[in-house]
């Protein structure tokens, strides 16, 4: 099983942390926001573009390894936050500002390092494509 | 297919011992996958509690692009 499909099992490898931190992310959102937030606005970019973008940046990894797996990750913020800030203004999600997405920018970066690193990583060697 | 036809087309296996003792190795496995966080790692960790709990409204903008 272990040489068949190696980029689909990449890419289910990079999506699971994601898709299973929404439940996380939702609770988060709920206790900051309250329920009556706009979450068709809010939650599309979380549920449906970040964890496809996981699956594919790793993807990428298993395809080239260039680098280590967390230096490898901690890259993928640097792409994600310019393009969340993007739609969450396109939707006129409520809180997003140019600062807030600044401040945020460094702290991604080492959160993505250390999920990549540990986490993607960890499913990476299940499914054998580490 | 009755159960003659079946054991016929499935031919019996000749050796069902194990030659030698897999839990030692199980257990070198399970301690080689063990996850230990680095100093560095620790440290950056650290740098990121700090950092969100100086800038709680990024809180907020960390979640959306978890």
């Amino acid at each position: 099983m272990r040489q068949n499909h190696p980029y689909l099992r990449a890419y289910m490898a990079g999506i699971t942390v994601p898709t299973l931190f929404l439940l996380v992310v939702v609770t988060g959102f709920t206790m900051l926001h309250g329920v009556a937030a706009p979450w068709e606005r809010i939650i599309m970019f979380p549920m449906a573009v970040v964890p496809n973008l996981w699956g594919v940046w790793n993807m990428l990894y298993c395809r080239w390894r260039w680098a280590p797996i967390g230096v490898h990750g901690a890259i993928l913020p640097l792409l994600l936050v310019p393009a969340g800030f993007g739609l969450a203004r396109a939707l006129e999600v409520p809180w997003m500002s140019v600062t807030g997405a600044a401040i945020a920018l460094p702290v991604a970066v080492v959160v993505y390092y250390l999920a990549w690193k540990y986490l993607v990583g960890f499913f990476n060697e299940v499914l054998g494509v580490a | 297919m009755s159960g003659d036809e079946l054991r016929r087309a499935l031919p019996p296996v000749g050796e069902t011992e194990l030659t030698r003792d897999l839990w030692p190795a199980m257990l070198c496995r399970m301690e080689e996958r063990r996850v230990r966080l680095t100093w560095l790692d620790g440290a950056l960790a650290a740098v990121a509690m700090v950092w969100l709990a100086v800038f709680p409204e990024t809180i907020g903008v960390l979640l959306y692009q978890l």
